[in-house]
């Protein structure tokens, strides 16, 4: 068993302990859940640092690392050929930070999960089960095995929302699960049009194997996704745009874009605060991974046509994810929103197609994975103590919470994309990625970039109001005396999870070549699958 | 009168010749008889005694059916084929028979009755000679008769114990629309029999009459031969008994009509296809587009009314028409050489429905309901139930990690290999309908687990209910295991189906 299998099924070992401990014994549950994801972190660190990316092509296997490849599923299907299926790991530059950031992300969950009380086994099983199936999507390179972690990944999230939520969480729940369903049924359909278009360069058999579907070479010549000189069209579509458009679609609807973002904020808000941090800190960015790794890896010529549209929408996210911030009253709401906002930066940067761009997007992803969690653990912080988070509720929570306000006042500056923080590299990489790429010619216009900066500044205009109006000022509490003795200041506990996190936005924003080193090689490799097509 | 006789020796040579093709319809025949004789005399002195030789004469059935594995023979001047196709529909009906009277006898154990009890095993296996003549066949006769065995050990079983008037209307109406379509499809076929002057669909002679014969006149003639067999299968627009039978019989006879029928009358569809489908002329086109066109709008209907159900086992009605649908999307694929992708997505469909009726019944007898707002809030309180159920809801619905997720995979790229090199938009829209269904029902399948864990019961007035070790508990999570290793290793049932 190598080490992307242990960090993979780490967690299901936590589950079956879990289930296998009587409810008398429920304060353990969350030692185990704790013990898991600590081993599980602390693999992801020696694995990061024991990580040197190799120059080589994306499609070669030997640029991937810690490669695990096991025949799974063999079958004769007589005239479909034979099926190929392959337990088949490995990480990059792209999947590996994401592996590090998820189990980092876990960690916080499991510790804002302590006071959980709510039939804990169901909880912690879920929670490890949902721990397993994200792993397993940041290091598969086969696209069967990565859609079977893909969807058991919506099955605990379902629950956890639907059971452990609040007054509308049947409706969030649900609302989750059919947006991500329906995008990734026609994933399924474009996944089997693949299978069929793609031979194994060795045994001659059709394969999901992600790698050889992102080499040319290994196309059957006239199949419905043959890469060159292909003439299928469906509605008018030529077939690799279509195939493209719904992998994009299937992802975009997880990143989220506009206008299919609606579910985002209704899952946030229902959902208990480990959920919103996992769903904040690690699904929305299993969007953005799917888009580098699977449309861009396996659709580049197509990519490099639809880039401006990409560029639009994510333009559109942008804008539109800050401004509805604005109008928000419910505080986690409000950061719902500037999370489409901050993802919609991760889409301007991947669509931009420089190295500048694409490594911004990534940088963006991280950066805005740990904060956004930061930001949730946050509003669930008040939310505990008083059942509240409508923002005219509070005002000048400063004087009764100080330390907690100095939290909130680094999580906001950070994530306004303040120099010296994290949000800043990622951002400004971001549009400095977008205005090079007119002269690179890669489609991107520069007004693109106007646009994204003017996001920047909308997201200072929301952070610093809420900021403003509910911690600043004379104290003027809804709840009154009542809720000032209920309002203590952040505990031991909460400034073990908080202090790291921000701790990291610090040491991301000096020091961002502890991440860049990883990515570059990547970056330069993906960049030399796309720009033939541009 | 010499001829004759010479010809009457020949029979009876080819008779006896074909009679070991028969040996499993004769185990089942001779448990058949045993059962009435148990019935009436026997379950006075030991009460289980009919129901143990129907289980052992199902067991002897399969045993012997293992037998002709591999054997490919016709028998009966072609009345009667050994294939691999019947070989399997006959291991999967034998299968369903041997669950369902277990079910039957668990369902009724603690009922008082004034009828014996034991005629419904006799009537099962009846049912069961019917289905392995059904899916043997490629002879209209053949197939009328075996069509009506089947719908009349069907009406029995549905009235037999009917306790309400509910029940009784179920009965009738299943009675009712049942004649009437055997009737429409008699029709047809006299009218087939005119045209060709041969009843074995597969013969040169019966597609060369079927291509002689004037367009609109085959038009009538296969749509009514259609109907006979959409009765069997509940495919739109012949599924309007299926719900309130569903709903009416008793849950056991209801997993038995939604699983084993269809199975064999599924075979008897696809032997139709593979043998109208391949020609160029009119009726194949007409034959096609009718499969596929009812597939679609099955699928469709089924799924969307599913929906709007607050009983259970009318919402397994519905659910059961809308995997009709994608059947019915198996079928091109086996009408296109792809035989074993439609037998594995059957042993899968008969493992989740029997599955989910044995949880149904479970629950029936421990809350006496089968709306689905009884089930509020007993996640907690029976776990394991609830687990497995839900997980055979994720199967329906096509979700991996189960078996579910791998037979729609297998159909999905059998007709994506169709449309890959004949380019037919039709195959398109089968595709994009077979996905937009699964999203709409998972909708109602985890109305389940929305029930049972996301609501809260407001009463607490079911603290008496202790989840006890019943033998269709037992079955049902041995099923659901089956359904999630098939699932996630799906080469070793899939080596079997293919060789």
């Amino acid at each position: 068993m190598g080490a992307l299998s242990l960090l993979i099924f780490l967690p299901m070992i936590a589950v079956i302990g879990i289930l296998l401990l009587p409810n008398r014994m429920g304060h353990s549950f969350k030692y185990l859940a704790l013990l898991a994801t600590v081993l599980q972190f602390g693999l992801a660190g020696y694995l990061y640092i024991n990580f040197n990316g190799s120059a080589g092509a994306f499609s070669e296997v030997s640029t991937y690392q810690y490669v695990e490849q096991l025949p799974w599923i063999r079958l004769d299907l007589g005239s479909l050929g034979k099926l190929e299926v392959d337990y088949f790991l490995g990480v990059d530059g792209f999947s590996l930070p994401l592996l590090l950031l998820s189990a980092f992300v876990m960690l916080m969950a499991v510790g804002a999960s302590w006071n959980i009380e709510k039939s804990k086994k169901g909880y912690f099983a879920l929670l490890m089960l949902l721990n397993t199936a994200v792993m397993g999507i940041f290091c598969a390179l086969d696209f069967f095995l990565f859609y079977v972690f893909y969807e058991v990944m919506l099955l605990p999230l379902y629950f956890l929302i639907g059971i452990w939520g609040g007054a509308r969480r049947e409706y969030a729940a649900i609302k989750f699960f059919i947006y991500t369903l329906f995008g990734s049924v026609f994933m399924l359909l474009v996944i089997v049009g693949l299978y069929f278009s793609v031979q194994n360069p060795n045994t001659g058999a059709h394969t999901f194997n992600m790698l050889y579907m992102m080499n040319p070479e290994n196309y059957v010549p006239g199949s419905f996704f043959d890469f060159l000189g292909n003439a299928n069209e469906i509605f008018g579509i030529p077939a690799r745009m279509i195939g493209f458009i719904v992998l994009f679609v299937a992802f975009a609807i997880k990143i989220p874009i506009v206008p299919l973002h609606t579910w985002l904020p209704d899952a946030h808000v229902e959902a208990p605060t480990p959920v919103s941090i996992i769903l904040a800190g690690i699904l929305l960015k299993i969007g953005g991974y799917g888009v580098i790794r699977i449309c861009l890896g396996i659709f580049p010529d197509a990519a490099a046509d639809a880039n401006w549209w990409l560029g639009l929408i994510g333009v559109v996210s942008i804008i539109y994810g800050a401004l509805n911030a604005l109008a928000q009253t419910d505080l986690k709401r409000l950061i719902a929103y500037s999370s489409v906002s901050h993802m919609g930066f991760v889409l301007l940067g991947i669509s931009s197609l420089t190295a500048e761009g694409i490594s911004g997007a990534m940088f963006q992803m991280l950066s805005h994975g740990f904060l956004s969690a930061a930001l949730f653990f946050l509003v669930g912080v008040v939310y505990d103590r008083v059942h509240d988070r409508y923002i005219y509720n509070f005002r000048g929570l400063a004087s009764i919470m100080p330390k907690y306000t100095a939290y909130v006042a680094i999580a906001f500056f950070a994530s306004l994309g303040l120099p010296g923080f994290s949000a800043f590299i990622g951002e400004a990489f971001v549009i400095i990625g977008t205005f090079n790429a007119e002269s690179m010619n890669t489609g991107i216009p520069r007004w693109m970039a106007i646009f994204g900066s003017l996001g920047i500044l909308l997201s200072a205009a929301y952070f610093l109001w809420t900021l403003q109006r509910m911690f600043f000022g004379t104290t003027r509490l809804k709840g009154g005396e009542e809720w000032v003795k209920e309002l203590k200041d952040v505990n031991i506990r909460e400034q073990i999870i908080l202090f790291p996190t921000l701790a990291l936005a610090l040491l991301l924003g000096i020091m961002p070549s502890l991440v860049f080193g990883v990515l570059n090689n990547s970056v330069l490799s993906l960049l030399d699958l796309v720009t033939p097509y541009l | 009168m010499n001829e004759f006789v010479f010809q009457v020796s020949d029979s009876i040579d080819h008779i006896i010749r074909s009679i070991p093709l028969f040996k499993v319809e004769f185990a089942l025949s001779f448990g058949f008889l045993s059962s009435i004789v148990c019935t009436l005399i026997f379950d006075k002195y030991w009460k289980h005694s009919s129901f143990f030789v129907t289980i052992l004469s199902i067991i002897c059935a399969f045993l012997i059916l293992m037998t002709q594995h591999d054997q490919s023979n016709f028998g009966f001047y072609n009345m009667l084929i050994v294939d691999k196709t019947s070989f399997f529909a006959r291991a999967f009906i034998s299968i369903g028979l041997l669950i369902s009277a277990i079910f039957l006898q668990q369902h009724f154990a603690n009922k008082e009755f004034k009828k014996r009890k034991g005629d419904l095993y006799s009537i099962l296996l009846a049912a069961g000679i019917g289905l392995n003549l059904f899916s043997m066949t490629t002879h209209w006769l053949m197939a009328f008769i075996a069509i009506e065995m089947v719908s009349i050990c069907s009406y029995i079983m549905v009235g037999y114990f009917s306790e309400n008037k509910k029940q009784a209307e179920a009965a009738m109406k299943y009675a009712l629309f049942g004649s009437a379509c055997s009737a429409v499809m008699l029709y047809g076929l006299s009218l087939i029999y005119g045209f060709t002057g041969d009843l074995n669909f597969a013969s040169p002679k019966h597609i060369q009459g079927l291509i002689a014969a004037p367009e609109v006149m085959v038009s009538i003639a296969i749509l009514f031969v259609f109907t006979g067999i959409g009765f069997k299968l509940s495919f739109v627009p012949f599924h309007l008994w299926a719900p309130d039978v569903y709903e009416g019989a008793p849950t056991p006879v209801t997993a038995f009509l939604s699983t084993v029928p269809k199975i064999a009358a599924i075979v008897l569809l696809s032997r139709l296809a593979s043998a109208w489908i391949s020609t160029p002329f009119y009726f194949s086109e007409l034959t096609f587009m009718f499969i596929s066109f009812v597939s679609i709008v099955t699928m469709l209907a089924g799924n969307l009314i599913a929906l709007r159900q607050t009983d259970i086992k009318r919402m397994m009605a519905y659910s059961s028409i809308g995997h009709t649908g994608f059947l019915m999307m198996a079928i091109i694929a086996y009408s296109n050489g792809q035989q074993n992708i439609l037998f594995f997505y059957v042993l899968v469909y008969t493992l989740m429905n029997f599955a989910s009726f044995a949880f149904i019944d479970v629950l029936e007898q421990k809350l006496g309901s089968t709306q689905l707002s009884s089930y509020t809030g007993l996640g907690k309180k029976m776990p394991i139930i609830f687990t497995c159920f839900s997980i055979i809801g994720i199967s329906l619905i096509g979700l991996p990690p189960t078996a579910g997720f791998i037979g729609k995979l297998f159909v999905f790229s059998s007709i994506f290999e169709i449309y890959q090199y004949g380019g037919d938009q039709i195959f398109l829209w089968l595709l994009i309908v077979g996905a937009l269904t699964s999203v709409i029902s998972l909708f109602y399948y985890f109305k389940i687990p929305l029930f049972a864990f996301l609501r809260n019961n407001k009463e607490e007035n079911i603290e008496n209910i202790n989840p006890a070790l019943s033998p269709m508990l037992v079955i049902g999570v041995i099923l659901t295991i089956l359904v999630v290793l098939i699932g996630i290793f799906p080469s070793g049932v899939f080596g079997v189906i293919s060789n």
